[in-house]
């Protein structure tokens, strides 16, 4: 368990199963994901039972509100031993918590969680382009743009621009505090 | 394959096998060594059954004299990411190469890898309190000692002291360290 | 089941997963364990079921309950190499409740008794975060001895810290705390 200041961001369990089905097919949360199929509660269930327990590898967690209302799922992959960095991700289901803060405080949790227990030196993300949301949300807590990949992702009928963003565990300690 | 002064370190083949099994073999080799139970030349062994490199696998290397001369073999095991670690191993099993400066120039060769181009931050290794040429060799290389696990390993009727040493990646960069085979050993 | 003066230590059930959970999600009790991500309890079941049953070479892990029957933590040994006749240790007080009150000190003693009259074992050792101070006095009053200190063992936290290692020897123990059982109720 990993507390934020709003949030805390736990391990995902089969019960969760419910929510994140509603979730997957909300076309409004889904809207600037990558996710465009159609998921069934198989699905749903196979993805929370199917992966390794949380690892350097891989760390997939539920984000609940202090009062435990499971409001969405953060996580990390791809984590390179060597060069020290892995990509994050983020989907906050629950509308009602949209730019409320929730997103920004798991995400801060978690960039603590990266670098400061998993020694990670780098997190970087990639941004549909037109999710102004997101990327106001993503520049908060540190993130900087450093890239745009041009037409990289295909949806909606037409192709988007992404934006490639990171940052750096210095950047992370100057904004939010290093150890104590 | 990682290149040294007089020796290169190169992936492990299916024809190290027979030598590893004669050193392995070798009560005079094997003598501070952990191992005890005598190895079938089929039995899995470090030496001849690496996985491809990588940070999940471990590295497992072949040693060879700069004229392809298969010595010995060298390992970095228990890699672990967050921490940036990991036990260093070797094994000459070549005599006629023992306090010649070939293992000190393998282990210098691995650990630039291992600092430079694995990131790790550190690395330890564990060695039988009474292998005077291995710890004055690992001493050599900037290994400090830092633990003495007494009574750890039972052979040879007694049990023996275990040391624990280990180079942090600053001391590996400073040039007093730097360890050179014209050094000796 | 094994006695002490405060605690005793049976086999681990299935009906102690939610605790365990809850422990081993607790970032204060993991600060000072090798623990590092929060687990699952279907990972954290499938670990318990898929544990063998304790011996010399499966090694040990049990329960700690106090002598009223509250699961208070767990304490292990590791699988060892019995030639060596030498185990590693590890120790957690989940409930927070019973720290600093001589509840680990006692299922610590219990345990080594066990393993050097029992198992025949010579050494146990085991490691320790360099800012435990609370475990590392415990463990001294155990008859463990500081055998060393590995430099930035540990990445935690923002930053890298040391380890301490610790081991006590079968003649030391002896010695010091005796290899016969304490009378029920003894002092």
């Amino acid at each position: 368990m990993l507390e934020g200041k709003l949030v805390r961001l736990r391990s995902l369990e089969p019960s969760d199963v419910e929510r994140e089905y509603a979730w997957a097919n909300d076309l409004e949360v889904t809207h600037y994901l990558s996710m465009r199929y159609p998921f069934s509660r198989a699905d749903e269930e196979s993805w929370l039972r199917g992966g390794p327990p949380n690892s350097f590898n891989q760390v997939r967690l539920g984000i609940e509100t202090k009062a435990g209302l499971h409001i969405g799922n953060i996580g990390l992959y791809t984590a390179n031993a060597e060069e020290r960095h892995a990509e994050l991700w983020i989907l906050i289901g629950d509308k009602a918590y949209w730019s409320k803060g929730y997103g920004a405080d798991a995400i801060v949790t978690l960039l603590r969680f990266a670098f400061h227990d998993m020694n990670l030196n780098r997190v970087y993300l990639y941004a549909q382009e037109a999710n102004a949301r997101a990327i106001a949300c993503y520049r908060t807590c540190g993130f900087v743009e450093e890239g745009r990949l041009r037409q990289h992702r295909f949806r909606h009928g037409r192709y988007w621009d992404v934006l490639f963003m990171g940052v750096l565990r210095d950047e992370f300690d100057a904004l939010h505090g290093g150890p104590s | 394959m990682l290149d040294g002064q007089l020796v290169r370190l190169r992936a492990i083949e299916p024809g190290d096998r027979e030598r590893a099994h004669a050193w392995l073999d070798d009560p005079e080799v094997t003598y501070y060594l952990t191992m005890r139970y005598p190895l079938a030349s089929a039995d899995p062994m470090w030496l001849a059954d690496a996985q491809p490199a990588s940070f999940a696998n471990g590295v497992y290397l072949a040693v060879e004299t700069k004229d392809g001369t298969h010595i010995g073999a060298i390992n970095l095991h228990e890699l672990n990411p967050e921490d940036r670690k990991a036990g260093l191993g070797i094994i000459i099993g070549d005599k006629a190469c023992w306090s010649n400066g070939y293992g000190l120039d393998a282990i210098a060769t691995l650990l630039r890898f291992a600092f430079h181009e694995m990131n790790l931050h550190r690395v330890w290794l564990s060695v039988l309190a009474g292998h005077e040429a291995a710890i004055r060799c690992y001493e050599k290389c900037g290994f400090r000692h830092e633990s003495r696990r007494r009574q750890q390993v039972f052979k040879h009727g007694r049990y023996w002291d275990v040391l624990i040493m280990s180079i942090l990646r600053d001391e590996f960069d400073a040039p007093h360290v730097a360890p050179s085979p014209e050094r000796g050993t | 089941m094994l006695e002490g003066k405060l605690v005793r230590l049976r086999a681990q059930e299935m009906g102690d997963l939610e605790r365990d959970h809850a422990w081993i999600n607790d970032r204060e009790v993991t600060r000072y364990l090798a623990a590092r991500y929060p687990i699952s309890l279907v990972d954290e079941e499938r670990w318990l079921s898929g544990r063998p049953p304790s011996s010399g070479s499966n090694g040990l892990r049990l329960a700690i309950d106090t002598k009223d029957g509250r699961h208070i933590g767990n304490i292990d040994l590791l699988p060892g190499n019995p030639d060596d006749r030498c185990v590693a240790l590890g120790v957690m007080v989940g409930d927070k409740e019973y720290w600093s009150r001589g509840y680990g000190t006692d299922a610590m003693i219990t345990l080594l008794r066990f393993g050097f009259s029992q198992m025949n074992l010579n050494r146990i050792w085991l490691h320790v975060f360099e800012h435990n101070e609370r475990a590392i006095a415990c463990y001294k009053k155990c008859g463990f001895q500081v055998e060393g200190r590995l430099r930035h063992h540990r990445y935690q936290e923002g930053r890298y810290s040391d380890v301490i290692e610790m081991g006590v020897l079968r003649d030391e123990f002896a010695a010091s705390h005796g290899l016969a059982a304490p009378k029920e109720g003894g002092p």
